[in-house]
């Protein structure tokens, strides 16, 4: 049996592959679901064949950003908060040859980065963006987010929280996104299928992840700071796309929908349009 | 890049002057949003980027348009946003990005009347220290040039993207409506004929290379690899080492800050360009910036022609303030007055300043709207003058 420290001088295969040793291990508090979409990530990536130099990553501002932020092995960009998708789209155009993978969170893209998030998936910019959905405000301590259920006591809702949660995979299809996706952050497998798909995807690709966050959450809302509390509380309010029809409309009630909402190849995106533009007035 | 430059003499405005000027900079990144009174600047470069296969895209905002050339500019392209008013309220928010990474950026403001909208279509000139001082968080220096004319339009323009690439920071053109809308001559000469600074690159391999110099806060000319390159390069909000990560140590702090000082005001011998006209013998000096320029010194001819020892001095870099250039004519003068398109009283303050007393400051504002007359200004020479 080895000691404990030796257990942890072991480093994965993935990490060494792709991220950066000196910023290991990451600043996310135990039995948080983060962890679990960079793997997820990590898999999806090196199972299609991209490399630490074809491949950026871009971040935002909160949990989702500061614990992914510099641990790229390749290029790392990270934005204020929520101008993710304004600097992706500086990114990508200056650079359409690059991946590029965004990860941002309930806060950053459907808050104070909603617009930028609506207008990117109007250009159907060719970029994938993971949206780490935890229902609050982490990183800041607990704050009612977009995301937070009616009736949610937080930091900033202690009579709990009176406004609807924002359904960003509906906004995403509504605004135009090639593909758009949700998922739990159990759902291992068909998050790295979604992931690859996602980057393969010609167009803006969205998946939101709903993670457990035991630290503020757990705390705040369901009253706990067990991981597998919050992780039970997830599984029992998401329904798959596919159950859903057999729900009556009370039944359906803050449930979170679980799928591919939308998967379409017949839009073009900004970046290759621009291509064609230029391709039609650029004088030698 | 000469090719994208069209030679000749054109009859055009200050704000198409601009967008020749970043294009013959090597300008090929371009994000904007309408507003009064540069969107003529944006309407030049949608036609004339793509010609030259440079990408020009209206954003969803001023945050986003910031955000986006300081991407691009990461990416490898020199990048450019306007604004007015308004709209570079919302600009400083994406300059401290810009800023504290150290992006080579090139943004103009062409101003008007405030606070608030303001008068959109008049001239105003209150964002002198708006543009310095406005990002939130302190602790950077900052460059700013401010043209007269159409042709300084045009060339301040080039000016600004090459320092952008020399110091590694955003650059201001300070520029406003009146030199915006102004419709005059503009000389553009042979590409080849410009000194146009390219994006240095690093010499050392990745492994050797240091993305942001914190130790040696005073130095310019300092290579930026870009994404995809190979350098791996960290670009975020946070205080950052010496790498690019992010740090919460007091020493790290302390070190960026001067970093980003430091490369500003231990190199101000390269940053000093003022007009100077009638100084040698003069017992009165006139200041005055930008389009305002121009009533200042037809007053001060005026002066001259009734026999009164009055010159002329404008700061064409004004950020930074060029505090020993002002002293020298502070020297030499009994007082000094400062016309500007403010009542607040900006540029005098900056004088008062920079003069430590030893001539009087006087402030002729305005509000914006109209620019100053030459004949109010006379006035209030004549009137200081004799007491």
């Amino acid at each position: 049996m080895s000691a404990v420290g030796e257990t942890l001088n072991v480093i994965h295969p993935l990490v060494s592959k792709y991220l950066r040793k000196e910023r290991m291990p990451h600043m996310a508090c135990p039995g948080c679901g983060i962890g679990q979409v960079v793997h997820a990530t990590l898999l999806a990536i090196d199972e299609l064949g991209l490399t630490t130099q074809d491949t950026v990553w871009v971040q935002g501002v909160g949990c989702s950003s500061r614990i992914t932020y510099s641990t790229w092995l390749g290029d790392n960009v990270d934005a204020h908060h929520g101008r993710i998708f304004a600097v992706a789209t500086g990114l990508k155009m200056a650079r359409p040859d690059l991946n590029f993978i965004l990860f941002t969170g309930d806060g950053d893209c459907g808050a104070i980065g909603g617009n930028h998030f609506i207008h990117a998936c109007r250009r159907n910019l060719d970029v994938t963006a993971i949206l780490f959905n935890n229902g609050i405000y982490g990183m800041t301590g607990g704050q009612v987010a977009p995301t937070s259920p009616i009736g949610a006591v937080t930091t900033t809702t202690p009579y709990g929280n009176i406004e609807d949660p924002f359904d960003m995979c509906q906004l995403a299809v509504a605004a135009g996104a090639s593909y758009v996706a949700r998922w739990k952050s159990t759902d291992f497998k068909p998050l790295i299928n979604s992931i690859k798909k996602g980057i393969q995807t010609k167009g803006l690709a969205f998946i939101e992840v709903l993670v457990q966050c035991p630290t503020n959450f757990g705390r705040y809302v369901l009253k706990t700071n067990q991981p597998q509390e919050v992780l039970k509380w997830i599984k029992e309010h998401v329904v798959t796309l596919k159950e859903v029809k057999n729900l009556r409309p009370e039944e359906r009630q803050g449930k979170y929908l679980i799928g591919e909402f939308i998967h379409r190849t017949d839009r073009s995106g900004i970046v290759e349009r621009y291509q064609e533009l230029l391709k039609k007035y650029k004088k030698d | 890049m000469s090719s994208a430059v069209k030679p000749g003499k054109y009859f055009v405005q200050g704000d198409e002057a601009i967008a020749e000027g970043a294009i013959a900079a090597g300008c090929r990144f371009f994000a904007g949003y309408p507003i009064t009174p540069c969107s003529e600047t944006s309407e030049a470069l949608a036609r004339r980027l793509p010609e030259v296969g440079g990408i020009c895209l209206q954003m969803e905002d001023e945050l986003a348009s910031i955000h986006a050339i300081c991407a691009a500019s990461v990416g490898g392209l020199k990048a450019m946003t306007i604004s007015s008013g308004p709209g570079i309220s919302l600009k400083l928010e994406g300059l401290g990005w810009g800023i504290k990474n150290e992006i080579p950026i090139v943004v103009v403001d062409v101003q008007r009347a405030g606070p608030s909208n303001g008068v959109a279509t008049r001239v105003g000139q209150g964002d002198f220290y708006s543009i310095r001082y406005g990002s939130a968080g302190g602790n950077y220096g900052l460059i700013a040039l401010s043209p007269k004319s159409t042709q300084e339009a045009f060339d301040l323009t080039i000016e600004c993207f090459n320092l952008a690439e020399i110091f590694r920071c955003p650059v201001f053109l300070l520029a406003d409506e009146t030199v915006g809308h102004t419709r005059e001559p503009l000389v553009i000469p042979e590409g080849s004929s410009l000194k146009v600074i390219q994006r240095i690159k690093p010499t050392v391999p990745p492994d050797q290379f240091i993305m942001y110099p914190l130790d040696t806060p005073q130095v310019i000319y300092y290579p930026f690899p870009n994404i995809g390159e190979g350098y791996g390069i960290c670009v975020s909000p946070y205080t950052h080492t010496s790498k690019g990560y992010a740090s919460t140590s007091q020493e790290i702090q302390e070190k960026m800050a001067k970093r980003l000082v430091l490369k500003i005001i231990e190199n101000l011998d390269k940053l000093v360009r003022v007009e100077r006209q009638y100084m040698e013998d003069a017992e009165f000096a006139v200041v005055a910036y930008g389009g305002n320029a121009r009533p200042a010194m037809a007053a001060v001819d005026m002066a001259r022609e009734k026999g009164m020892k009055v010159g002329f001095f404008r700061p064409i870099i004004v950020w930074p303030f060029p505090d020993r250039e002002i002293s020298k004519v502070a020297e030499k003068v009994k007082a000094i007055l400062v016309c500007e398109l403010n009542i607040d009283g900006q540029l005098s303050r900056e004088v008062a300043r920079a003069s430590q007393g030893k001539a009087g400051v006087f402030h002729l504002g305005s509000g914006g709207v109209e620019p100053h007359f030459p004949a109010q200004i006379f006035n209030e020479i004549r009137r200081l003058y004799k007491s």
